[in-house]
């Protein structure tokens, strides 16, 4: 079976890259987990798939990842996105709250972790999050950036 | 010779209340795994427990890519966790998996060599791994295909090299939620 980061690499069953993907097994199966648990969990905590792929979706833009920003653009064009929350996945900054707070901070931790601090969860927080979803938005920022990084790196692999 | 650099561990606190036990859902305490006579569950692990299906699928994904049998070495393994921590800014994580790279390999050498900011006096391995760990960590990523070229060059193959993206990309996870959700401290 294909999956999200075969499909972001641009692997296939007849490559040998792709095969020795499957050498480890608990990867593949667990990063797929990890994807459903951060963009379509069972319990949303209240942040719906729709703004999560948003999300995903401007940070994969943020990492340069034309393949994966292709990825989510045709998850969101199913889920009927549309307004504030297309304005989220194409990176603008003008936003409504809490919106805007949360897609800054989704900016800042992709880009420059390093300067995140304690004022900028307060800021979350300010804007209304709970603890549970800030601890989910954060899950799901920092998945995106491992996704895109694995993706990467496959695709390194394949092209030399 | 340069001087030995000691890395004493650091303690994490968050920014915001983690889960307490005696408030936890049958669903957080499956996640965290905590038993009925369990009575302590760190402060990193009950902050996360808010969200217990990511918490737990990370987990699962995370002990997979640092401790599975076979293909990487484990201190290879480490040293891109560390320089992926070092690059993302997460002082808890590089410490933590810097003090594990040389209690694996048994020297501090290389550790040291990094925290004093000399990655050029690495062996051709190391640096060729210390590199792409930095440069795959930069975002967006900096990694080129000569990155590639060079692990193969120091004998890596695929399987091993694929080990080692896993490893970086994790921490690159890690780091931005030890970094994010919390802070480190000096002291127990």
């Amino acid at each position: 079976m294909i999956d999200a980061i075969d499909k972001a690499a641009g692997l296939s069953p007849d490559d040998e890259l792709f095969r020795a993907r499957r050498f480890r097994p608990e990867f593949v199966q667990g990063a797929e987990e990890c994807r459903i648990s951060v963009l379509h969990p069972a319990h949303d905590q209240g942040l719906a798939p729709i703004l999560r792929v948003a999300l995903a979706r401007r940070m994969a833009a943020l990492n340069g990842d034309a393949a994966l920003v292709e990825q989510f653009d045709t998850q969101l064009a199913q889920l009927d996105a549309t307004g504030q929350l297309l304005a989220v996945a194409q990176g603008e900054t003008a936003l409504k709250e809490p919106l805007a707070t949360i897609a800054r901070h989704a900016d800042l931790v992709t880009l420059t972790p390093k300067k995140a601090q304690a004022s900028d969860i307060a800021l979350l927080a300010q804007a209304g999050l709970s603890n549970p979803q800030i601890v989910a938005l954060s899950e799901l920022i920092a998945f995106v950036n491992f996704q895109t990084r694995v993706a990467t790196g496959l695709r390194l692999m394949r092209s030399s | 010779m340069i001087s030995s650099v000691r890395l004493k561990p650091l303690n994490w606190q968050p920014y915001i209340a983690p889960v307490e036990l005696s408030e936890a859902t049958p669903e957080q305490l499956d996640a965290m795994k905590v038993t009925p006579s369990a009575k302590k569950v760190s402060e990193y692990v009950r902050t996360l427990a808010h969200d217990p299906e990511s918490y737990l699928a990370r987990t699962i994904l995370f002990n997979a890519i640092m401790y599975v049998e076979g293909g990487l070495a484990r201190p290879d393994r480490e040293l891109g966790a560390l320089g992926a921590s070092i690059v993302n800014g997460c002082k808890f994580c590089a410490v933590v998996h810097a003090r594990r790279h040389a209690e694996l390999t048994k020297s501090d050498q290389v550790v040291t060599t990094l925290y004093l900011d000399k990655p050029e006096k690495l062996g051709p391995r190391d640096a060729a791994i210390y590199s792409f760990a930095r440069r795959l960590s930069a975002a967006p990523s900096e990694a080129t295909a000569d990155d590639i070229a060079a692990l193969r060059s120091v004998g890596m193959n695929d399987v091993e090299i694929i080990d080692l993206v896993h490893a970086i990309s994790i921490f690159g996870w890690a780091n931005r939620l030890m970094h994010v959700l919390g802070h480190a401290q000096t002291g127990k």
